[in-house]
């Protein structure tokens, strides 16, 4: 049985973790950890009387991968000249979470519930950027609203029907124009050329090289961001391989800052670790950064 | 070890836990072979092997140069007595010598299935030769038109024997031995076929991957193909067993009949129906690159696709899904297939990555370890079921053997040897 007091610095303690890691709160996070916080008063209550009770829904413990992206999402550097919300790259959830495949199977389960929408990057082969949905659905409609006087109103409409029929039904990262009608036709909308070129236009779209009349969703406004990204991750590999023996202490790298990134190094630290470029080692002196000899 | 043997005395270890740990902890303890070794007959790289079904003796390999040879991989031809291997030659080889032989490389070896009299191979110079083993001589050809990447023949056909290749064309032929003739022509790959394989559950079912990075499953009873593999379309995990939701079954095989029709509508575990043309179908890819490999489990349930994507991806077959396993840091690149191999019970994938070939659990993507021992780039790897070991051909003309770790021989220590080693290492001046 436990005492009152175990389960109450057993909860604060949970919800110390998640507020540190995060300098942000947002709207969800508050009000989970105020039903946590209720939660520990009413069990409190509970297990005074002798009666130890389950606990009501209001509070489930979030996963690993969800966990993990609060955090990264958090920390996302501070960006002046272009108005992107925060994206997390996926090879940074695999840097903190050790298990590749609990983290797709969990990032699937959180897509179908619409927490995230996962886009593909054009900057490997390999790269996906997860962004929560809210902050996707909110830089649509800034997007509306800046297009808003240069555009006949029943273009623009083309920003509701995305917003409202096709993100919750589409959960993947490419559409093709098929795809686009008859979703939009199932409930009633014609769509047109002028639309989809108003969608390339505010940058939701692109068009996919390889296959015609298909496209990639994607982050409007992303372009310099892509490019620091491949800038800096060239820049830091060659800041290592300089190096005589290809390896740098985390603490001294830290300090140091990208010249042609507007990301942060940790960013970038994370994201080769996940795409394995980078390999972390644990020795007396600190924690330290190399690129992997084989 | 012992400890094991002695709960298996008690009683407290049932046999049949008893012999898969002990095979497990073989498995797992996988290198380089010490004791046997093979003397490949290839002046250039391997780029196919194969170990044959009915005996699992004899290893067929084919090479860049257009040669072709067999090894007995039971029965050694010398044996070295200072390093204690046993090394195994070729029982012979052809080449472009032979009448009919290959002129460019040999792209991909198969045993016939039913005995080690005939053997199937296909090139890069537009041809598929069956070949009468003991004879050494070229039976049959098939003239394909365009360089021919793979060939698969059936382990479990009883009523033909039909070779499906795969070639620089975007149509799968099946060649018929028994006739000589063309008796099928798939088309629905929109770039050419790089792997083929036969179903290891029904005789009639063919799986094709391609360029494109479209993995397409065939009934050859039937026209066209009746189910594509999309990665987006994922389960989480193996599906549950039949019994539980006989209802979501019963919505299963309704889909199944739609599917063949149409060739549309992706299933998704949470029972959301997805209804999409026909022009759409086209688009569905398994892999963001091409097709590299495809590997089926023993039991046929599942099957593995490597993608040059550097990718690899566990489908449950039966509702076409991707598992979501997610094998870490392979490397596959390049402009022909390659080959892996899976152990029979399905516990262990072996993938050749660059120069190395990596060792992943298939259920968890975990890696376990990573076999280095070629100089050049791995193509292939054929698994031997009995011995646990593993064949691997690449690039710098070799095949290696990859066995689990022997213990020192005690009772054959050869006492006269190890004598003359120790008088070696002395010193002339030492007092």
């Amino acid at each position: 049985m436990m005492k009152k007091r175990d389960l109450k610095s057993l909860y604060s303690w949970a919800g110390s973790i998640v507020a540190s890691s995060t300098p942000k709160k947002t709207e969800k996070r508050a009000k989970r950890e105020q039903s946590a916080t209720s939660e520990v008063e009413s069990l409190a209550q509970d297990s005074h009387q002798g009666s130890y009770e389950k606990e009501a829904d209001g509070f489930t413990v979030p996963s690993d991968t969800a966990v993990a992206l609060r955090m990264i999402h958090g920390q996302f550097p501070k960006i002046d000249k272009v108005s992107v919300p925060p994206f997390v790259l996926i090879s940074q959830v695999y840097s903190i979470v050790k298990d590749r495949t609990l983290v797709d199977r969990e990032l699937e389960v959180m897509k179908q519930d619409k927490d995230v929408r996962v886009f593909k990057l054009s900057t490997g082969q390999d790269d996906f950027a997860i962004m929560f949905f809210d902050d996707y659905v909110s830089q649509v409609n800034a997007i509306k609203s800046r297009l808003d006087g240069k555009h006949p109103s029943e273009d623009l409409v083309i920003f509701d029907w995305y917003i409202n029929h096709i993100l919750p039904i589409h959960m993947d990262a490419g559409i093709t124009d098929f795809h686009l009608e008859s979703i939009l036709s199932g409930v009633g909308h014609q769509i047109q050329e002028r639309h989809i070129s108003l969608l390339i236009k505010a940058g939701l779209l692109v068009r996919q090289l390889a296959h015609e009349r298909s496209y990639w969703l994607a982050i409007p406004n992303i372009g310099s961001l892509l490019k620091s990204l491949s800038q800096g991750r060239k820049e830091l590999l060659s800041l290592l391989n300089r190096r005589q023996y290809k390896e740098v202490l985390l603490s001294i790298l830290e300090k140091k800052k990208l010249r042609m990134s507007q990301l942060d190094m940790r960013f970038h630290v994370r994201d080769l670790l996940g795409s394995g470029q980078l390999f972390l080692s644990h020795t007396p002196a600190g924690i330290l950064v190399r690129i992997p000899r084989d | 070890m012992w400890q094991m043997v002695g709960r298996r005395e008690t009683g407290r270890l049932p046999p049949h836990k008893f012999r898969a740990l002990l095979q497990k902890t073989r498995l797992y303890s996988i290198e380089l072979a010490g004791h046997k070794e093979i003397a490949s007959a290839h002046k250039s790289g391997v780029n196919s092997l194969q170990i044959d079904a009915t005996e699992a003796r004899y290893l067929l390999s084919g090479a860049a140069d257009g040669s072709v040879a067999v090894y007995d991989i039971e029965q050694a031809t010398a044996y070295d007595h200072s390093t204690r291997t046993s090394k195994h030659e070729a029982l012979f080889m052809v080449d472009k010598r032979v009448l009919n032989g290959h002129l460019y490389s040999v792209s991909c070896v198969h045993w016939y299935p039913i005995d080690t009299g005939i053997f199937v191979t296909g090139s890069f110079d537009n041809f598929v030769n069956v070949w009468d083993t003991n004879t050494t001589q070229v039976e049959l050809q098939f003239n394909m038109s365009k360089k021919v990447y793979s060939l698969s023949m059936s382990t479990l056909a009883t009523t033909h024997m039909l070779i499906a290749t795969g070639t620089d064309d975007t149509r799968i032929r099946l060649c018929d031995i028994a006739s000589g003739a063309f008796t099928h022509t798939l088309s629905g790959h929109r770039d050419s076929v790089w792997v083929v394989q036969w179903s290891t559950r029904s005789e009639w079912v063919l799986v094709s991957g391609g360029c494109d990075g479209a993995i397409r499953f065939w009934d050859i009873r039937r026209a066209g193909c009746y189910q594509i593999l999309d990665q987006q379309c994922s389960q989480i995990g193996r599906r549950p067993p039949v019994l539980k939701k006989s209802s979501r079954t019963h919505g299963r095989e309704d889909n199944l009949c739609t599917k063949y029709l149409n060739a549309s509508s992706p299933i998704r575990q949470r029972g959301q129906k997805r209804s999409f043309g026909i022009s759409a179908v086209d688009s569905r890819t398994a892999h963001y690159g091409s097709v590299a490999g495809l590997q089926m489990t023993a039991d046929g349930l599942h099957m593995i696709s490597a993608g040059t994507d550097s990718r690899l991806r566990l489908w449950d077959v039966e509702s076409g899904c991707n598992t979501l396993v997610n094998y870490p840091s392979t490397y596959i690149r390049g402009n022909k297939g390659i080959q892996m191999a899976v152990t029979p019970d399905s516990s262990l994938v072996f993938t050749p990555s660059l120069n190395a070939i990596l060792v992943y659990d298939v259920w968890s993507g975990h890696s376990y370890s990573s076999l280095r021992g070629h100089y050049d780039q791995v193509n292939c790897c054929a698994f031997h079921p009995q011995g646990q070991e593993l064949y691997t051909g690449s690039n710098d003309r070799k095949i290696l053997v990859w066995a689990p770790r022997r213990p020192i021989d005690i009772d054959n220590f050869d006492y006269e040897d190890a004598e003359q080693a120790i008088k070696a290492d002395e010193d002339a001046w030492s007092d």
